[in-house]
């Protein structure tokens, strides 16, 4: 047809308002068209800007697409796999950014009048590829039968730089959140989360607590948040690499940065949190600045290795691992939780101390970040 | 119709025992009502209990005790929710003992500390909430028992499946006489658990008083891979521990058998070989005279089953033949299923043919209002300290059996000792590490 043949260009210009996806990275100036090709269907261009100048390698944006085709009544994640261009995925350039969508199913709106894309960012670290020692007794993991070895090695992943916040874990929920699961009615709490449900099921965030960590999110509702992104929860040895950092800090291909504090007890080294009068992370007590949660990376100097926040303190975050049933069988299906809180004593905010806690347990002090485990080349 | 949102449904699946339960929150707690109590051990169980108890409007947790202090922040965060009211955290029970505020003490340690922890209670004038098994060895539940006498203390033992309804139900259809006469009664703990993975031995943790953790016990090197749950010096294995619930079942639907003339015990480790003590193969047969109890318990049988959580306090009952934790009831003219977690239970007659079924619900909130009405009323709990020795008895003589070669014990109920063998006698008491000694009159 001829229509297939021209180059169409639908120009439907959506600027995503980057002040409702604060926390979200900076993306602005979101553009999509649609071009019809000669014999692989039609093809979405999406065209962005991503402006944040520290975006690098060792700290990209992960970057994902949602759509919807009935006017943003109701929205899916783009898979990866239908992608190409410098745009999607890990980006570890800023600049302006161009993604090639291609499908037939999903690309083949009947009405593109109808159709929206929502582009969003998430601040990633990056935590290259060997070994490290890993000091704890992980909870179990996924398979009992495999030995602890005290130098495992993990393939190369990205992890969030920061726990997931307020204000993000609100969009989803306008988004996706149309059946009222995902929220409940102690996160409107705004001493200690600060989502509150408004009469028509949309919610809002409570006035300066956009950047404060989310509360009251079960293993459940931090597991679909983060498929929802396109991404997942870390294990224990994962979350426990980021803190303490490789043993090569540039990972076992290129050896060239030996991590001076291998088997540091937290993520800044082995000096205690309150230690000579300086606060490290948040922790129980409002000596270190905080009552109860602090914005995430306050305390962005003492960061992990790879520059990872508020993994000791602040929230406890929920792990992908189970408990394993093997020394107390009433246990069965409990979470691995890491890291301390904000209601911690100090010890409690190291690399190793890890908490049970059933997956439907909604607390104060339990949050989640996510991560993003490429796919391997070969 | 709209479907379910996650929430709704998970709400749905989940009984009277877990996150979203039948406590009502009432916002306003008259001050003299209250029962003010103190939680020591922080583990799952002691985390839980604080939760429930601190839910009630007639409860007021004042303290949380652990050793550890990174325990403290998940049974915090709790209890302060559920009760909208701060709470005190400390590492030495001996200062919620010292409070004369304080009527209760909820006592969810590792088995070692159940004993001096109820008897210390009760001589500082504190109702005991003790988990099970109520005793690391026979003595010193004898010495609990007369500490609850002496002191006129409420001691409620932690085996929960005593006050449900449906078990109740089953035990008044044996008394009925439709199962004819029962001379055999089988007792599973079946389930399978994983070896444990040794790592070398380590300092103590920061902000961790291991040396009050191990109190009455002998203060081995620390070492994180070895659960306490598998070893003799804090536990009472990892079999009984938890089959301390079918024994008291089967026991109670007996109209409460007192003690056995007898016990025989077959068994060891044979898979789970990673160095532990605590088998985990036990065949135990109590002799009760016309009676015989059997345990028929191993951890290496990943066919059989605990009924998992979702699924408990449900109108449903469980494939009987890979339930791990059931009790099967055998007399002359009929024979009975009956299910541990709310699983409910069902009798057969004489050709097979199931003629009864009734559901059940776990018992949490029942056996803990019966405890809260009894520190009022001041009578015997469902689970008494006594009943809670009879039956954590079984577990000791199971495993004093086993720990003396798999012999057979003849037992003297007067003397509360073993009639035919002087080495197992030695296991009735323990050592104790000072201070932290049960006297001889407490």
């Amino acid at each position: 047809m001829k229509s297939q043949r021209l180059l169409l260009c639908l120009s439907i210009a959506l600027v995503c308002c980057t002040r409702s996806f604060s926390q979200w990275m900076e993306i602005s100036d979101v553009t999509f068209r649609r071009e019809a090709t000669e014999m692989a269907g039609p093809k979405i261009i999406i065209e962005y800007d991503l402006k944040d100048p520290n975006v690098s390698q060792a700290l990209p944006a992960y970057v994902f697409v949602r759509y919807s085709r009935d006017s943003g009544k109701s929205w899916q994640l783009v898979t990866m796999d239908s992608l190409q261009g410098n745009g999607f995925d890990i980006v570890e350039r800023p600049g302006h950014k161009q993604i090639t969508w291609w499908g037939t199913a999903e690309t083949s709106f009947s009405d593109a009048n109808q159709v929206r894309v929502r582009v969003r960012g998430i601040a990633m670290a990056r935590v290259p590829a060997g070994k490290f020692f890993m000091k704890s007794l992980p909870g179990g993991g996924h398979d009992d039968s495999k030995e602890i070895t005290p130098e495992p090695e993990l393939a190369q992943f990205y992890m969030a730089r920061c726990e997931t916040t307020v204000s993000m874990y609100a969009d989803y929920l306008n988004e996706a959140g149309g059946y009222g699961a995902g929220w409940n009615a102690r996160m409107a709490n705004a001493d200690r989360c600060g989502i509150v449900q408004n009469e028509d099921k949309t919610y809002r965030v409570e006035p300066g607590r956009a950047n404060y960590p989310v509360a009251y999110v079960s293993w459940y509702d931090a597991a679909d948040f983060l498929r929802w992104c396109g991404l997942r929860l870390p294990t224990e040895a994962e979350w426990e690499k980021a803190l303490r950092g490789g043993i090569y800090l540039d990972g076992d291909e290129a050896k060239k940065k030996l991590n001076p504090k291998p088997e540091r007890r937290y993520p800044w080294g082995d000096e205690s949190p309150d230690e000579g009068g300086v606060f490290r992370c948040n922790f129980d007590g409002e000596a270190d600045g905080f009552a109860y949660t602090s914005p995430v990376g306050s305390f962005s100097k003492f960061s992990s290795p790879y520059g990872i926040c508020d993994l000791a303190g602040n929230m406890a975050e929920w792990t992908l691992d189970w408990y394993s049933t093997s020394f107390h069988a009433g246990l069965d299906g409990f979470r691995m939780v890491r890291g301390g809180s904000w209601m911690a004593v100090p010890a409690a905010c190291d690399a190793i101390t890890g908490a049970t806690q059933l997956p439907l347990k909604e607390s104060s002090i339990m949050g989640f970040r996510g991560v993003r485990v490429p796919r391997p080349l070969n | 119709m709209k479907p379910l949102n996650r929430r709704e449904f998970m709400k749905g699946s989940i009984g009277a025992a877990a996150m979203f339960t039948a406590f009502s929150q009432a916002t306003v707690r008259g001050a003299n009502e209250k029962v003010i109590m103190g939680v020591m051990g922080l583990g799952g169980r002691g985390t839980q209990l604080a939760e429930w108890f601190a839910m009630r409007p007639d409860v007021e947790i004042a303290y949380l005790c652990d050793p550890d202090t990174r325990r403290f922040a998940r049974a915090r965060e709790a209890v302060e929710e559920a009760q909208n009211k701060r709470t005190t955290l400390v590492q030495d029970f001996r200062k919620i003992l010292d409070d004369s505020r304080v009527d209760a003490v909820v006592n969810a340690t590792p088995d070692h500390w159940h004993g001096l922890g109820t008897i210390m209670a009760c001589q500082a004038g504190k109702d005991v909430y003790v988990e099970k098994p109520m005793s690391h060895n026979v003595w010193e539940g004898r010495k609990m028992i007369e500490a609850a006498r002496k002191y006129k203390r409420v001691v409620q033992v932690g085996m929960q499946s005593r006050s449900a309804p449906y078990t109740k139900k089953a035990k008044e259809y044996i008394e009925s006489g439709k199962l004819g006469d029962v001379y055999v009664v089988r007792v599973f703990n079946m389930m399978q658990h994983a070896k444990q993975k040794a790592v070398a031995d380590q300092p103590v943790p920061e902000g961790f008083d291991y040396d009050i953790w191990c109190g009455p016990a002998p203060k081995l090197p620390y070492n994180p891979s070895h659960r306490w749950l598998n070893q003799w010096e804090y536990s009472c294995g990892p079999i009984p521990g938890d089959a301390v619930h079918q024994l008291d079942l089967a026991r109670y639907l007996l109209n409460d058998i007192p003690y056995p003339k007898a016990v025989s015990h077959a068994g060891g480790v044979c898979s789970l070989k990673d160095g532990r003590e605590t088998p985990d193969t036990q065949l135990a047969l109590f002799d009760y005279g016309a009676l015989t109890l059997m345990l028929e318990a191993a951890l290496w049988t990943p066919y059989m089953t605990k009924t998992p959580t979702a699924l408990r306090d449900k109108d449903r009952f469980p494939n009987w033949s890979f339930n791990g934790t059931r009790v099967e009831v055998l007399g002359t003219e009929g024979f009975m299923h009956y299910g541990r977690h709310g699983d409910g239970w069902q009798a057969y007659d004489a050709q097979g043919e199931l003629v009864r079924s009734e559901y059940g619900r776990q018992a949490d909130k029942e056996h803990q209002d019966n405890f809260i009405e009894c520190i009022r009323t001041r009578k015997k709990a469902t689970a008494d300290v006594e009943i809670g020795h009879q039956t954590a008895l079984l577990c000791h003589m199971a495993n004093i059996s086993y720990r003396v070669g798999n012999q057979r014990l003849e037992f003297d109920p007067q003397t509360q000792t073993f009639t035919n063998n002087d080495q197992a006698n030695k296991f009735l008491k323990r050592e104790y590490r000072a201070p932290w000694i049960v006297p001889e009159t407490v």
